[in-house]
């Protein structure tokens, strides 16, 4: 049998997938209902697979999977998503989970994902792999980060705050705050957070 | 009565010089010239020497004075032409007063304030600095001329020179400031800005109302571009157009007045000067505009991303003041559209709040449920195929698929719904919620509403309803509550919301502070509302407070 957990906060999601696993060969050890409650019981469960929805209400799945890959070992992980945005969908191929299936496709495919990855194999939705490719297409084709743009992203990085990098660059607050916009949707980003958390994967680009 | 008819005598009074400081110069010169003249009569010591030459220069320019009274009282250009010959004579004259007059009595003091003042009032304050100039060295050249007489006293001499100094100060001071006096207030300003209607017109009918004009035009252009497009109101009567070319060429001058009959524009420099030029080459203002709109106000207007030009005609008053009027009338203008375009952002920004909050109310409820019904349906299929008996299962997914439809519906008339909701309505949208919650569930779950008059924003009312399901689902699964109680009341333009439950609440067996339900808080938080959490074991109490003014319909 394969140790399952899965992390989800929608009942009817839980209920659901609880169903569907039924006498098959995957055995659902538990559920986690947040960021917090995965990390926990991934440790504790010691599970062979986890389904991880990647909008999990106190952070991201995507949180969850860059903490575990930091980890010596991981289980393996597959992404279960209702839709990703452009920035989300690079970062989880960055992140390179096992499998990703949108859960809006044929149901059926969540369980092929889920035979296909405990093969050893990796699956990814064919939609999902589609929305890629065009996501890549487009951040290949935005235009590139100036030289004032990248030194702001790095002084957001180290936490500063506007008025801080005002006075570093020389510049007045509100200027600071015209170019953290302009960032933000250079890099589809929706927050300083996002940013600062990202800098690293969105600079090297 | 007497009161009200004083009042009213002194308001046309006031309309009678207001903006008109040319006027108010010819009417100060015509009176000083008159008791000039008077005092001489009355007055035997005085003049002390070229008795009927004085007399007769202050008899001509008594008349001379009244004649110019006259002519510029409604002719601005008139009264420009001949501000700088006027002051010229005005000085002239006082020169010849101290040259006539010396005696203790001569009241030459008056004839020195008014050419320094009329240069305050007109120009700036160099203008003014060169006028004291000239006058106190003119003053000193006769003093100078008359120190060998015997009426000449030296002590009354160097008094009357410091006077003179220390009054010129004061005035050119006068010259620095005076133009930076406000021509409307700020009320008016205020009242012109709403939301909704047509900037345009907003910022057109404060500059006519403000001016007192009977028409005007108002024509912008993006940063760049020649202003074409514009809207015209007269009379009342409102009506767009579309020019082939921009009618107004300033030269750099951001107002103006101009009379197209009569081929005439009057400007300042800005030291204050005035600059005369032929209107031909600054205006083309064509058949579509009324005769009366060939004369005039023109005055520039900026916005943060437009410029064109405000035309104001019909102004019964045009004075050369109208100038310096002018540009604020603009730089108003522009302010007003300005803050039409912010408050324009503001809204759409909400709406696009909204918008992005009910994609995310659909997301994490339509989406997910369907999502979850279409595993059911799967996992009930492989049971199926398997043999097991999914008559069970089959039920289960049909009632939660009838809940969820009565969701949707309940979703979907809110959206179609105006921008409010009665809180009778709201409160009976609750219960129903509330009934469909308690059984999915298996809890029992009340709602219950002090006062139900009044009306809620729409966006509030999805919010309640999540933060409702947030909340029983929080009851149920962290405390295994089986009795939920709602309140609602509204109280101080707030909606207070009260989730009462009899589980064990969120504090833990350590003794430490209850774990905030973060996800409903962050909901409350978006709704820029407070939550309160009361834990104990055995009952909690959540306490809401959501603003019902700021919640974006």
């Amino acid at each position: 049998m394969t140790k399952v957990l899965l992390v989800d906060d929608h009942p009817m999601i839980a209920d659901a997938l609880g169903m569907l696993l039924r006498e098959t060969q995957y055995e659902l050890l538990g559920r986690a209902r947040t960021a917090a409650e995965a990390t926990k019981q991934v440790a504790s469960v010691k599970p062979d697979l986890v389904l991880l929805d990647v909008h999990l209400p106190d952070a991201s799945g995507l949180d969850v999977l860059r903490r575990m890959t930091k980890a010596r070992s991981r289980p393996k992980v597959i992404l279960l998503t209702a839709g990703m945005e452009d920035a989300q969908l690079l970062t989880a191929t960055d992140l390179a989970p096992e499998g990703m299936v949108l859960k809006t496709s044929d149901p059926s495919l969540l369980t092929e994902c889920m035979d296909a990855v405990v093969a050893g194999k990796k699956w990814i939705d064919p939609e999902i792999a589609e929305r890629t490719r065009q996501a890549e297409a487009r951040a290949a084709s935005a235009p590139p980060l100036t030289r004032r743009e990248r030194e702001l992203i790095e002084l957001v990085r180290q936490g500063l705050r506007n008025r801080d990098i005002a006075a570093e660059l020389g510049v007045t607050e509100g200027t600071v705050k015209v170019y953290l916009h302009a960032i933000f949707d250079k890099l589809q980003v929706e927050n300083r957070t996002e940013l600062a958390l990202r800098a690293g994967e969105l600079v090297s680009r | 009565m007497l009161g009200g008819c004083f009042l009213r005598e002194l308001t046309a009074l006031q309309g009678l010089f207001k903006y008109q400081s040319g006027r108010v110069i010819a009417l100060g010169r015509v009176m000083l010239a008159i008791l000039f003249l008077l005092a001489l009569f009355l007055d035997r010591t005085e003049p002390v020497r070229a008795i009927l030459g004085t007399y007769l220069l202050l008899s001509l320019y008594a008349f001379g004075a009244i004649g110019i009274a006259v002519a510029t009282w409604r002719n601005w250009w008139l009264d420009a032409r001949l501000a700088v010959p006027m002051h010229a004579i005005d000085m002239a004259v006082f020169t010849a007063i101290v040259f006539s007059t010396n005696g203790s009595t001569s009241p030459f003091f008056l004839f020195f304030v008014l050419p320094l003042l009329s240069a305050a009032i007109r120009w700036g304050w160099r203008e003014t600095a060169f006028t004291a100039t000239s006058l106190v060295v003119l003053y000193m050249g006769a003093g100078l001329l008359l120190a060998r007489t015997q009426n000449f006293e030296l002590e009354r001499f160097v008094i009357r020179s410091g006077h003179l100094v220390i009054l010129s100060l004061l005035l050119i001071w006068f010259g620095i400031h005076q133009r930076s006096t406000l021509f409307f207030l700020r009320e008016d300003f205020d009242s012109s800005v709403g939301e909704g209607d047509n900037a345009l017109a907003r910022a057109l009918g404060f500059a006519i109302d403000v001016a007192g004009a009977s028409g005007g035009a108002l024509m912008v252009a993006p940063t760049g571009e020649e202003p074409l497009d514009g809207l015209a109101l007269s009379r009342g009567e409102q009506r767009t157009f579309s020019l082939q070319r921009s009618i107004v060429r300033s030269h750099g001058y951001s107002s103006f007045l101009y009379d197209t009959a009569r081929n005439r524009v009057v400007t300042r420099l800005p030291e204050g000067r005035f600059h005369f030029a032929a209107a031909a080459d600054w205006l083309d203002i064509d058949s579509g505009f009324p005769a009366v709109a060939r004369r005039g106000l023109a005055a520039e207007v900026h916005t943060g991303t437009q410029q064109g030009w405000l035309l104001l005609w019909g102004i019964s008053d045009l004075s050369t003041d109208f100038i310096e009027f002018g540009r604020e009338l603009g730089r108003a203008s522009g302010a007003i559209l300005d803050r039409n375009a912010l408050l324009q952002a503001i809204e759409m920004g909400a709406a696009a709040r909204t918008r992005l909050s009910l994609a995310r109310d659909v997301h994490d409820s339509i989406v997910q449920f369907l999502a979850g019904a279409a595993f059911r349906v799967e996992a009930i299929k492989r049971g199926a195929k398997s043999g097991t008996v999914v008559q069970t299962e089959l039920d289960e997914l049909k009632r939660l698929l009838v809940e969820e439809q009565g969701e949707i519906r309940g979703f979907l008339l809110a959206l179609r719904r105006d921008r409010e909701l009665d809180i009778a309505d709201a409160v009976a949208e609750l219960r129903a919620l509330a009934e469909r919650l308690g059984q999915q569930w298996s809890i029992d779950c009340r709602v219950s509403a002090d006062g139900e008059k009044g009306a809620i924003p729409i966006r509030l009312q999805l919010d309640l309803q999540q933060m409702l399901r947030e909340a029983v689902a929080n009851a149920v699964r962290h405390g295994g509550a089986k009795r939920v109680d709602v309140d609602l009341a509204v109280s101080d333009n707030r909606l207070q919301l009260r989730v009462a439950d009899n589980g064990t609440g969120f504090a833990n067996n350590k003794g430490q502070p209850p774990a905030e339900p973060w996800s409903l808080k962050e909901r409350v938080e978006r709704a820029h509302g407070s939550l309160e959490l009361v834990s104990k074991p055995g009952s909690t109490n959540i306490l809401i407070s959501l603003p019902l003014a700021g919640a974006a319909a």
